[in-house]
């Protein structure tokens, strides 16, 4: 394991995997078919996950039944969100690899492209 | 008084020549890394002197708090002639009005940087967890990998970092081009750009008329990205990381004429990894940003020397 983060995913892959409710017993369970791992930290891990919002729970007798507030997706599209509004936002800092923009210079990019792709020819 | 005209002068002086003057240094990329130094040093020398002109205003002020006779002898030469016996006193309070001002504007705009830098912090490190959360490991790539129909890679920084790239880039990307890359985003975070990112462009984003921190932020951030694509073309090759650059931005897949998903530094970018500059524009490069900087990072200094000791520098009349 590679610190704390590491566990945080995991514990959510078994969340998103279980579909609807689950509990600690069987997010460990799932756990342990990969490593070997306490109840309680588990359970520690899913409480910190439950106080940052990504996941709700409620009593159920002794335990607590918890489920994702949001799906893999929903997670995912926010953040091609950010990342794409990136230029206008300068609160979340990202350095992309290629920001998407249009652009009129298309003949100075084809003449690259098509010298790019000369050199790339096999001998 | 007169040191802290001559260094608000010089800021005024860098402040509206430097977007002008710099640009065309740096934007062939001959030299990314000094290019950065001398955008920052741009910026950095005009924040230096602001802050040095309100602690010189400051510190008159206290000294004529002291002894009011000296304001009047030592600080406003020019306003001698003007000011009456008892106009002393109500020139005094105006100036101590004036500086309050500036030192309050100065205060401000130091306060709403560290916020903006703050909040920068607090976002990006957000979105480093949301996606090592939200994402996926994929056996063979270093990275977290995002499901989405948008060709994108990049960095988010946080505790730990996070490199991500999404399901399209995998399918687009073939391993050497990948690995390019991930060099490239890994590049960026061990070159802490993502610091200078922040600092740049929330001072923009505070004072966006000053165009010097407006340009600053816009062709640091153009130079950052070359220098990672350095990094990734010495492990990677040119031909590799301009390849991975060229079917990213759709150019290499789509067909002529349709180009339309392209990015601002992509073509300098794309043609600085097709033709590298050649070691004769290097070194010219070289000098010519290395000898900007030097004047840059002693400009504050000699101005307010020479203000302080030679007054005719700024009142050549006086």
């Amino acid at each position: 394991m590679r610190g704390f983060g590491e566990l945080e995913s995991a514990v959510m892959d078994c969340v998103w995997h279980a579909g609807g409710e689950t509990t600690v017993r069987e997010v460990l369970e799932r756990l342990r078919q990969q490593r070997e791992l306490a109840y309680t930290t588990v359970m520690t891990t899913m409480d910190t996950l439950h106080r940052k919002g990504w996941l709700a729970r409620e009593k159920r007798g002794k335990a607590f039944g918890y489920w994702a507030t949001l799906s893999r997706e929903e997670y995912s599209a926010r953040l091609m969100r950010e990342a794409l509004d990136d230029a206008e936002n300068p609160d979340v800092v990202l350095t992309q690899f290629l920001k998407q923009m249009s652009d009129t210079d298309s003949e100075r990019l084809r003449r690259v492209v098509h010298r790019w792709a000369s050199e790339q020819d096999p001998p | 008084m007169t040191v802290a005209t001559c260094l608000l002068l010089y800021a005024l002086a860098v402040a509206v020549l430097a977007p002008r003057l710099l640009a065309p240094l740096t934007r062939s990329g001959a030299a990314p890394r000094l290019g950065v130094a001398v955008w920052l040093s741009a910026s950095g020398s005009v924040l230096a002197a602001w802050l040095a002109a309100a602690g010189f205003l400051i510190w008159e002020v206290a000294r004529a708090w002291r002894d009011p006779a000296i304001t009047l002898t030592a600080c406003v030469t020019t306003l001698e002639s003007v000011v009456s016996g008892e106009a002393g006193g109500a020139l005094q309070l105006g100036m101590l009005g004036l500086v309050g001002a500036a030192v309050l504007a100065l205060t401000s705009v130091m306060w709403r940087w560290g916020r903006a830098l703050v909040r920068a912090r607090t976002r990006t490190h957000g979105h480093a967890r949301m996606a090592r959360v939200a994402g996926r490991h994929v056996p063979g790539v270093d990275a977290v990998v995002v499901d989405a129909p948008d060709r994108l890679a990049y960095c988010a920084a946080g505790r730990p970092h996070a490199v991500v790239v999404t399901t399209a880039t995998l399918d687009a990307l073939d391993r050497r081009h990948l690995a390019a890359v991930l060099a490239h985003e890994r590049a960026h975070l061990s070159g802490r750009h993502h610091l200078l990112l922040a600092a740049t462009r929330s001072l923009a984003a505070v004072l966006p008329r000053v165009e010097l921190f407006t340009a600053a932020a816009t062709e640091i951030a153009r130079l950052l990205e070359m220098c990672a694509d350095d990094v990734a073309a010495r492990g990677h090759g040119r031909g590799t990381v301009l390849g991975a650059l060229l079917t990213l931005s759709g150019a290499a897949t789509v067909p002529a004429g349709v180009l339309g998903a392209t990015s601002v530094g992509l073509l300098d970018r794309a043609e600085r990894l097709l033709d590298p500059a050649g070691l004769a524009q290097r070194l010219q490069s070289r000098g010519i940003l290395a000898a900007t900087l030097t004047l840059l990072l002693s400009g504050p200094v000699v101005t307010a020397m020479l203000a302080a000791y030679d007054v005719t520098v700024c009142y050549p009349g006086a």
